[in-house]
């Protein structure tokens, strides 16, 4: 049945009989929809878990827990510590380097330096392959549209041969090539809302540690007179 | 410490990344199937499609054939009875020959019965023969009896065999009756499928009247509204003929109109084509079957009625 009605038009059957040039694009498209949504879920699965930590970590500061003890347990844990204890652990580490008597305006001001950095190195990690997302959510629909506009310019060069045109001869090539289009939009949609997502995502974390960098400096201000004394 | 905080800085491993990848080629997986499923659904509809359409097509095929073109129609109605009126007087041709065949048949075994009956005269011619001798008398009269019993019986088989011959007779004369009835009947049954199909040519031809009648009237109509419109240039020597080819769209717009053949003076056509044109919804046959008839009009105006 589906033989006498012109041609078959199962996926795969458009895809293995469009132009070269098509499937080059196809293939270019499938491989950024692979790539993009791998990235997808690993940058899903690491902000889920840096908001989860950054709440116990939090949790745990603000409930007057002693300062060393919580710089010791980051450091002892270091590879799997949370970008917030690293921040803590790079103001604190820096405070604790300060002799008694210095002058607390300069010891404050290189805590912060040190704390910014950090949060400079943590929110570039938070923030890694955003940026690929981003692309292939701006750039796979027109990969797309080139294939297709190539697959219909190819479909109607062949209609020129033909005397008696009928949509049945254009039908399956413009078929194939609309294939492309889809194939960059499905690659396409699923960037662009995770960039949405992640971008949002990130920028609440990326206050939070602004905050708590602004809280923390205010505590160690407040140790600082204390152990001057 | 500076070396340990460098250590501590660098980028911890980010979690679960082999778990990412298999989730987006899961994710590609049941895309691809949707997809493909999707295909398959699609595929079923555009044959549904396409029988709509053969089934819509051929509709309006036998629709104009049979009414609107009645002058059409006439060949192919005529041409069609006649293969069936063919088969119709085979079978008579057929019959006839069974009918006759028996007759002979009839007609053999009478003649047969004749020489009998000649024997039987010469049998009977034999007899004063043997008479003649004439020996003794009771030889005589025992022969004489056995002559007469003879006879007698002879009487009898000749009377038997007249009975028979005019049962026969009979017979072979009930047969020819009743072949002759079968040949009324045929004949009767000739007439009538004659009769009835004249009834159907008349009515045909009726109908193809009424038709023709309709399609001139509105022809007339559709003239008669387009000369109403036009407005004559001045001063034409003789009398052209413009010639023009419109196309009519159901409803009587105008789709088309085109210069088939112009008369010589532009003037005359461009008046001749703006009225066309003027005469916008053009009178049609209220039944749409006709309106095959005034797809392409060819209108022809004379300068000079």
């Amino acid at each position: 049945m589906n033989a006498a009605v012109t041609q078959d038009l199962s996926l795969f059957h458009l895809i293995s009989s469009a132009s070269v040039f098509v499937q080059l694009v196809m293939l270019v498209l499938l491989l950024a929809s692979l790539v993009s949504w791998w990235y997808i879920f690993r940058k899903w699965f690491l902000l889920r878990e840096a908001v989860k930590q950054s709440d116990e970590f939090e949790d745990n500061f603000w409930r007057g827990a002693d300062l060393n003890v919580l710089y010791q347990r980051a450091i002892s844990s270091r590879y799997t510590s949370s970008s917030m204890e690293r921040i803590f652990v790079a103001g604190f580490g820096e405070f604790s380097k300060h002799k008694p008597g210095a002058n607390i305006d300069m010891m404050m001001d290189s805590i912060r330096r040190a704390m910014q950095a950090t949060y400079q190195r943590e929110m570039d990690r938070l923030e890694s392959h955003l940026p690929f997302l981003a692309t292939v959510g701006s750039v796979s629909p027109y990969i797309g549209l080139l294939g297709t506009v190539w697959g219909i310019m190819n479909s109607f060069r062949s209609l020129s041969n033909i005397s008696q045109a009928t949509i049945a001869h254009v039908a399956p090539g413009i078929a194939e090539a609309l294939i492309a289009t889809a194939m960059g939009l499905f690659a396409a949609i699923p960037a662009v809302i995770a960039y949405n997502r992640y971008v949002s995502d990130t920028e609440k974390l990326a206050t939070r540690f602004e905050s708590f960098m602004e809280e923390l400096s205010n505590v160690l201000q407040r140790r600082a007179p204390t152990s001057q004394e | 410490m500076v070396a340990a905080d460098r250590r501590y800085n660098a980028p911890a491993k980010e979690p679960r990344s082999l778990l990412a990848g298999v989730l987006a080629l899961l994710v590609h997986i049941v895309f691809i199937a949707v997809l493909i499923s999707g295909f398959n659904w699609k595929d079923e509809h555009p044959e549904s499609m396409i029988v709509d359409i053969w089934q819509d097509l051929p509709q309006p095929v036998p629709q104009s054939a049979i009414k609107k073109t009645a002058s059409s129609a006439q060949p192919e109605r005529q041409t069609k009875p006649a293969p069936e009126t063919k088969p119709d007087s085979k079978p008579i041709a057929e019959t006839k020959p069974h009918s006759l065949k028996p007759v002979p048949a009839q007609a053999s075994p009478s003649p047969p019965k004749k020489p009998e009956i000649e024997i039987k005269e010469k049998a009977e011619k034999p007899k004063p023969a043997q008479k003649d001798p004439q020996p003794d008398l009771e030889v005589q009269k025992k022969k004489a009896q056995e002559q007469e019993t003879r006879k007698k019986a002879e009487a009898e088989r000749l009377l038997r065999e007249r009975e028979e011959q005019k049962k026969r007779e009979l017979d072979a004369q009930n047969k020819r009756a009743q072949e002759d009835q079968q040949k009324r009947e045929t004949a009767a049954q000739q007439k009538h499928e004659q009769e009835e199909k004249a009834r159907l040519e008349a009515r045909q031809a009726a109908a193809r009247a009424q038709v023709a009648g309709e399609i001139s009237k509105y022809q007339a109509m559709i003239l008669a509204k387009i000369k109403s419109r036009i407005v004559m240039p001045p001063n034409l020597p003789g009398n052209p003929a413009t010639e023009f080819d419109v196309t009519l769209l159901p409803g009587g717009d105008i789709l088309d109109v085109r210069l088939r053949k112009s008369s010589g003076y532009p003037a005359f056509d461009s008046a001749v084509e703006r009225a066309i044109l003027l005469s916008k919804p053009l009178p049609l046959p209220p039944d749409p079957a006709l309106f095959n008839e005034f797809r392409n009009l060819h209108v022809t105006v004379h300068y000079l009625e």
